[in-house]
Order: structure tokens, then sequence, then C-alpha cells
């Protein structure tokens, strides 16, 4: 085994795997078993005994069997990450950053110089990526070892290939659970979250995206990965468009920075939701009936052809639901997705290619999907499968382009739930924010035209 | 509660009848549809060997190739299909030894009805023991140790059966070998239990080293066929 696989790693293997170390390699045990505890020293979890249990007084993790099983058959192995790296790659980027963007990158690079641990709380759509650049390229110049962590797979293949572009010189090495190319050792990685549980004190600088997304938002594994993989005195980046209340808690307790871009790239504040009340929606839904506030919104996009999408709970209600818009306006032509759909994305790119006008969805479509210039329609936004960023984000699906900055956000419930009015509150404290940095703006422009 | 095997939540419905039943609660550790993926195996027209599904009873064709043996036959539980082989893949190669309890019950259940004198499970070598932890077998019949009357002769496989072919597979030699503190098998009806009947190859020899020592009969029971 080379050195540089072991570099500010933890890597499990079982002893007759373990030949042939580089000198120095630690050996750390994999579990700490207590007759009060049993937990795993890679994920962190506290363990079931009882569910723990192998023959012979041995144990196991059962919580990250998918990286490979952690148990008292196993050690780590790590050996301490030393930034052997030659070169110093330049930013290669030449595009240009908005006055409000530069203003978030110097703070982030800030925050980076001081091995702080910041938010970065940017509407959806205000070009997050191009602000990490001025940090990334400091933090690079300087020998620092840099990851970019997302909870998804295809937010990591999509950040790759620009992260290689805007750092031509370096190679940018991708780790994801996918991935049959073997590790490489490199200053700049970009990987799933999940990944990071195989690093230990690994990172100077250490940026996750999109914390809010599924898992990462309820999986305290990944919170616990996220403080190995960082060295003790290194810097962390958290990137959301809807921060959870924990993550606002901590920047309140001053344990997290915070910076703020509540002005998307085109200039408009976000639209905002506005609430239904029927209790009987989902009782007429059954009898093949929608609603009337429904009944004449479809009649209104009959008539004009705006496009839409309706979003629902479960997978069940899609068929009913585009049943029932096709009996109340027949003129109207659409598709159901979910996320197990073999046709998934033919029929994403058909709405994107607006072949059809609607799309009847789950919440797979809250995030990272941009169909310009559309409406949405959420049914059962009380339903707890509607989180509260899932509603911001459902809501930042709207109002994308410069053609057409707003758009409605319908949601229907059969009451007010707590995540919904989070939602809403959230969205007003965005545009108030926004609106304040829209009037410094025009006052800075009309002093400098002065 | 979420099954062990698609992470969805369990749910169990309490009605009347089993309220007045005054059973305990069934505490189910897979969800029904994964439970329907498993396809059980119909003993009344399964090959009468080897168990393999078939529409009707008679010996099938890759029986008719081995020498007939009239002291033992197999009695297979499940089909192997695409569900078995994910199962195994997380319990054996996978090491999650929770899922043992998925088919516990219905083991225990066949073996009570078969009358057998004896149970032995195939063993594992103890290089797989050193790293899996666990015997996969003896993880259905009881707490997962390596405890049998069969031994390996090696101390580790050089190579997986699963990275084998069938003519590889055919062309092992006899791996098991009785172990030292062995009761007299003289006139017993020994239940041999493994996990998946492929070629027949293993539980035969298995099967030959129990009759050699004086076994009566000797009837194999896999969980997959």
């Amino acid at each position: 085994m080379q050195a540089t696989e072991l570099y500010g790693r933890q890597i499990l293997l079982t002893p007759t795997e373990a030949v042939a170390l580089p000198p120095g390699t630690q050996q750390l045990p994999a579990m700490t078993v207590t007759p009060q505890l049993v937990q795993c020293r890679r994920c962190g979890s506290v363990l079931d005994r009882q569910l723990a249990q192998l023959p012979h007084q041995q144990f196991y993790c059962y919580q990250c069997l998918t990286l490979g099983r952690v148990s008292t058959l196993t050690s780590l192995y790590h050996l301490p990450e030393p930034n052997h790296f030659s070169k110093r790659p330049e930013l290669t980027w030449t595009g240009q950053l908005t006055a409000t963007q530069t203003a978030c990158a110097t703070q982030i690079k800030q925050a980076f110089i001081r091995h702080d641990r910041h938010l970065l709380w940017a509407v959806t759509g205000a070009g997050k990526t191009e602000m990490l650049f001025p940090g990334l390229a400091w933090a690079l110049q300087h020998g620092l070892r840099v990851a970019v962590a997302s909870p998804r797979v295809d937010v990591c293949l999509e950040l790759a290939p620009r992260l290689q572009a805007a750092f031509a010189t370096t190679t940018v090495a991708v780790l994801h659970g996918r991935q049959p190319e073997p590790y490489q050792y490199q200053q700049l990685t970009v990987c799933t979250t999940h990944q990071l549980l195989r690093f230990r004190a690994a990172f100077d600088v250490l940026i996750i995206d999109e914390v809010d997304a599924f898992p990462f938002a309820a999986n305290p594994r990944l919170y616990y990965a996220v403080e190995q993989a960082l060295k003790p005195t290194g810097a962390l980046l958290y990137l959301t468009a809807t921060p959870s209340t924990a993550l606002l808690q901590q920047v309140r307790q001053k344990k997290l920075t915070i910076s703020y871009l509540p002005l998307r790239f085109h200039r408009h504040l976000l639209p905002t939701i506005q609430v239904t009340l029927a209790p009987k929606w989902l009782a007429k839904l059954q009898r093949g009936q929608l609603i009337r506030p429904l009944q004449r919104w479809l009649a209104a996009y009959a008539t004009s052809g705006q496009r839409f999408l309706v979003f629902v709970p479960r997978i069940s209600q899609l068929a009913k639901v585009q049943a029932a818009i096709q009996q109340a306006q027949p003129t109207l032509i659409g598709l159901t997705v979910h996320a197990a759909d073999p046709d998934r994305l033919t029929k994403v790119q058909q709405m994107r290619q607006a072949q059809v006008q609607y799309l009847v969805t789950t919440t797979i479509l809250e995030r990272g999907v941009t169909f310009p210039g559309i409406d949405v329609i959420v049914l059962g936004a009380d339903d707890p499968v509607f989180s509260t960023a899932a509603l911001v984000q459902i809501a930042g699906r709207v109002g994308r382009s410069k053609q057409r900055p707003t758009g409605a956000v319908r949601m229907i419930g059969a009451s007010h739930s707590r995540r919904l009015k989070q939602a809403q509150r959230q969205i007003k404290l965005v545009n108030r924010k926004g609106r304040r940095l829209l009037n410094d703006m025009s006052t800075l422009s009309a002093t400098t035209n002065d | 509660m979420t099954c062990l095997l698609c992470q969805q939540p369990l749910t169990t419905k309490l009605t009347l009848a089993w309220v007045l039943s005054w059973q305990a609660l069934p505490r189910p550790v897979v969800c029904d549809t994964c439970w329907h993926r498993f396809r059980p195996i119909e003993s009344a027209t399964a090959c009468p060997t080897c168990g393999r599904a078939q529409a009707q009873r008679q010996v099938c064709q890759d029986c008719r190739q081995w020498p007939t043996e009239p002291r033992f036959y197999n009695q297979a539980l499940f089909t192997y299909n695409d569900a078995m082989q994910a199962y195994f893949k997380a319990y054996k190669f996978g090491g999650d030894f929770r899922l043992r309890t998925v088919f516990q019950n219905v083991i225990q259940q066949r073996l009570a009805q078969l009358s057998g004198d004896l149970v032995v499970a195939i063993p594992v070598n103890p290089s797989t023991m050193q790293t899996r932890g666990f015997n996969q077998v003896t993880g259905w019949l009881s707490h997962g140790e390596n405890t049998s009357l069969l031994k390996t002769k090696a101390s580790h496989k050089a190579v997986g059966q699963a990275a084998k072919n069938r003519q590889d597979r055919l062309l092992t030699t006899q791996p098991f070998q009785l172990a030292t503190s062995t009761p007299a098998l003289t006139e017993q009806t020994v239940i041999l239990v493994d996990d998946v009947y492929t070629t027949g190859r293993t539980i035969r020899y298995a099967a030959a080293e129990l009759l050699e020592n004086g076994a009566k009969a000797v009837i194999w029971l896999t969980l997959a066929r």
C-alpha cells in the first residue's frame, strides 16, 4: 500500500490485508466496546448492543455497512496528512463576479484565512460555485488540502468539471459510491459526504454544499464525518439556500459566522408562497375531483399556455391527480414523474423542451432542476414529506429566468403546518434582506453617478 | 422499526382478532413487499433429489447426471432469484449479521418438521470465520458460531465458490473432515444444513463424509436452490 493512500485517511483493513504498510502507519481501533457503550469509530454511531453482536463477543457496525463493514475484527489505518503538494495551482477561471457576489466571495476567503466556520446563505439560483473560486484559489496557493462535499452524487458530478475547468493546472479527485476508479491523493477533492467517513484530519478547508439536502440533514453520522475529516485547525464552509434551525442556532451562538446573498442573479426577489386551505382536497381527489380554486387555475393555464409543476406527497397520488387534471382540462398535456421512474430523465427532458405543459411529481424535482418561467402548485403542502427546506426549494423553482423573474407558488393543504409557516417566514426574511440590499445598491449607484 | 432489507418503516396493524387471540405480538423484521420477492419452492412438485422448483415431481435433468444414492435427498426452501442473491450479498459478503433473523423462523420450523436425529451445519473455514466473524448457516440455527460435526480441511479458501464456474466447482476435492470429538453417527438420520445448492458438489462431499462414518441417512436442507 502506498503512503499517499493513507495520508489523512482512515482505511479499514483486516489483519490479513494489513501487510506491507508504509512506515509510521497508525493502527487505530475500529470500535469502542465498553460494558456501557458500543460505538463505531468510523461513523460515530452508538450501537444497540444486541443488534451489533457477532459470535465470540465480537461486534460490528450496522450503520455504515455500505462503505465496508467496521467490526472488532478489523482496524482503521491512518497516516497524518503531510500536505505534500508540489504544485501551487492557479485560478484559470476568467469570468466576472457581480458586486454582491464579490462581497460574499471576499467574506468566504476571509473565513478560510481565519480558519473559521462559516455559513453562506445564498438564495436558490445565486451562483454559489463561482463565489468559492477566490477563496479556493487562496487555499490552493498556500498548499492547503481542500474538499468540496455534497450529500448528492448528481451535485458532485456537476461540480467536479466546473472546478476542474476553473483550476485547469491541477487534477480534481472525484470520490463517490458509484465510482469505479481507484482513490488518488490530490490537493482538491470533490466527494459525497458519505466518503468523508474515510478521512481523518485531512482537510484544511472543507466545503459542504447543499447541507440541507437529504441524506445529510437527517443524518448525525455525516456531521460526525465532517468533524473527523476536518483538521482541528481547519476552516469549514456550509453552503445552503435553506438553512436548518440547528445551523441558524449555531450562528446565534456565534459558533458559525454567516454571510447572505439574498438576491438572485437577475436581482429580483423570491416569489412568495400563497397558501389555500382546503381540508377536503384529498377526499375529493379520491373521488376524482379537484377543489374549486385549483380548477380555476387550471382553466387559466389552459388558455394562457403557462407551464407548471404539481407536487404531491405520495407516489400513489400521481396518477389520480393527472387523471383529474385530464378530466377538468382535456387540452392540457402532461406527465407524471417519481424517483423510481425508469423514464425520469426523458420526461424531465420533455418538460424542459416544452413538449408537455405540466409535470405531476413527488419531491424529487424539489432541487437541482431548472424549467425557465414555470409556476408551481403543491398539493398536501402540510404533509410531513415536505420539510421546510423542501418547501423553500420548491418555491425556488419559480422565477429562475430573466424573461419571467416572478411567478405563482400556490400551496394547498388541509392546515397551516409549522413547516409551511417556517418556509413562508424564511422567504420573507430573505426578501427583506434582498430589498434592503437593492435599496443600498440604488443609493450607491446614485452617488457614484453624481 | 424499519425493514432490514429496504429500510422502509414497518407497521403492524393491530386487529381485534389478534387482541382476543391472546398471542404475542408478531414482530416482523422485513416488510411484506420484500418478503414476497422471495419465491418459496412447492415441495410437492419439486425435484425429489435436489429440491429444485419444477412443474411436476420428477428427478430433474441435473440430478440424473449424479450417481443415484438413495440415502440422501435435498429440501430447498426458496428459489435462488435476484432477491435471494441480494440477500446473500448483504448477509454473507456484506457481513450484516442482523439479516440472519429474516429466515431464522422458516428454517427452524422446517427443521422441526423433518424427523432427524442430528442437525449438522456446513462449516466455514477458519480464515472466513476470522474476517466474516460468523458462520452464515449456524446464524439461522442459533448464534452463528462455527460449531459443527464437520470442519474444513483447508484453513482458508484460495478462490471463493462464487468466483468459480460450474466446471471448476465440479472438479473440487473433498473439503470436509469429521471433527475429532464426534458422537457415534451409527444408525442416525442427519440433517445437513447449507445456504445455497448450486451444483450439489459441496453438499455431496459433506454427506459422503457423514455416510462413511456410519450415518443411516442424510437429509439436506438448503435455503435456496
